[in-house]
């Protein structure tokens, strides 16, 4: 295979139910030729990025419509430093106010998607990351 | 992709330290590796060879959607509870169309999270056609290297004929559930002759007596019975945590005869076997690729034969006697060297 495909992680941390944006954006980024591990609802940090680990997976992606992103952002950076994956790239999506966004960007979080987005946006983002990693 | 996976062609020696080491992410990175770079898998399989440990690989395959990953990690969850490293290796189709797979058998393996003596990987099916990727079997050497005795493989949503699990399987579970077709199903060559044991999941819903008949009665009627003891047929439901302490310790009698009988031995040098034909053939084909023009012959006479509507077998006979020819020449400097 000439392109090695990516693989992404896309997970719920936490107790929130709403997993419709979580299952569109995955099957978007099948389309559009990743591997994507869905992990579903309820993920704690240490069980996604336990599963980025085995995974080998490039990307991590969390959506987040709780209120709770500060707290599950920041966790799950720190996990993945600490577990040799501080090289793969963190992003996500959901209720994310603006100011909390510029919050994330010192966390080493670049960019999170929210409503009205569009799909290809984020598919670009993946991909423009993905090639200036590889050179 | 990652400069630092790989130098050139081949393994950095960093990675081998850190697997041996017992580094999960060297593990995970090694799999990778063999998906991505075919071309580096001799020399990964030249230098875990001698680390295997001879892990039982337990094949779990059935129809898309009868809980083959929930009943693997059932499975998993007893195996870990007796004392057991476990490997999972989950495969899940990728698109013909795309490329991209949604690998979505982790969902199903929840209550296994958090033990650090399991180690699950979601492999995409990629050119595998037949329920597996072409890299199952060395992932599973690569668990079975990094010291887990007990791997699951758990195939794609199969159907009838997709037997890609006998080539890196002990044991095949295969996983039915009630309705999903009557004894003229059952009756059918291909994977139901493959399994060692069957497990109708989803044993609360109607119908689970009627399939345990129809699978009873195709070997009851089967003459290949007397050589080949008549699988176990069990029933369990997933679900509501039924059946499954039974199945665990039928698999485990039959792991048990498998080793006894020395039908272990044998089906690891049938696969060996097999592997050393397969690469060979691959060997044949590229050799003969590049010594020829093969591939470009072909590419014109194939558009020459649409156009003509001829026969291929003309085409067949004259490209392929010159492999007898190389053969010939090849036998003959081996001789002349004698």
């Amino acid at each position: 295979m000439s392109v090695e495909p990516m693989k992404v992680i896309i997970a719920k941390p936490g107790l929130d139910g709403h997993d419709r944006g979580a299952k569109v954006v995955a099957r978007a980024l099948v389309e559009a030729g990743m591997e994507v591990v869905y992990l579903g609802l309820r993920q704690t940090p240490e069980s996604i990025v336990n599963a980025a680990l085995e995974e080998d997976a490039d990307v991590i992606g969390l959506s987040i419509l709780s209120g709770a992103h500060m707290t599950h952002f920041r966790r799950v950076k720190e996990l993945m430093d600490k577990n040799g994956l501080g090289d793969r790239l963190l992003t996500g999506g959901g209720i994310i106010p603006t100011k909390d966004q510029e919050k994330l960007k010192e966390l080493g979080i670049e960019k999170v998607f929210g409503p009205g987005d569009d799909i290809q946006a984020i598919v670009d983002y993946i991909r423009t990351w993905h090639r200036s990693r590889s050179t | 992709m990652n400069s630092d996976r790989r130098t050139g062609h081949s393994l950095k020696p960093e990675l081998w330290d850190q697997f041996f080491k017992g580094s999960r992410l060297a593990c995970a990175r090694l799999i990778t590796l063999v998906e991505n770079f075919p071309e580096l898998v001799p020399e990964i399989r030249d230098k875990l060879f001698s680390h295997r440990r001879s892990a039982i690989r337990i094949g779990v395959t059935g129809p898309p959607g009868v809980g083959k990953s929930t009943v693997t990690a059932a499975l998993a969850r007893r195996a870990l509870k007796k004392g057991h490293s476990v490997g999972v290796i989950a495969v899940d189709p990728s698109s013909p169309f795309t490329g991209g797979a949604f690998l979505g058998d982790r969902v199903r393996m929840q209550s296994l999270i958090g033990d650090p003596h399991i180690f699950i990987r979601s492999l995409a099916s990629r050119d595998g056609h037949g329920g597996l990727s072409p890299s199952t079997p060395y992932a599973a050497d690569i668990f079975d290297a990094f010291g887990m005795d007990r791997i699951y493989i758990e195939t794609v949503g199969v159907g009838q004929a997709e037997l890609d699990v006998l080539t890196c399987a002990d044991l095949v579970i295969l996983v039915l559930q009630p309705g999903t077709g009557d004894v003229i199903q059952a009756l059918k060559a291909g994977i139901i002759e493959a399994a060692d044991m069957f497990l109708i999941n989803k044993s609360d819903l109607p119908g689970t007596e009627s399939l345990l008949d129809s699978l009873r009665f195709i070997f009851e009627i089967s003459a290949r019975q007397k050589t080949i003891p008549r699988p176990p047929i069990l029933a369990a439901s997933a679900l509501h945590n039924k059946g499954l302490d039974e199945a665990s310790a039928e698999m485990e009698r039959l792991i048990h005869g498998l080793i006894q009988s020395g039908r272990f031995q044998k089906k690891k040098r049938l696969r060996l076997e097999g592997e050393i034909k397969a690469s060979i053939l691959q060997n044949l084909w590229e050799q003969f690729s590049t010594l020829t023009n093969a591939p470009e012959e072909i590419q014109a006479a194939a558009d020459d034969l649409l156009k003509s509507g001829q026969s291929p077998y003309p085409f067949i006979r004259k490209i392929s006697s010159r492999i007898k020819m190389e053969t010939v020449n090849e036998k003959t400097c081996c001789e002349n060297r004698r």
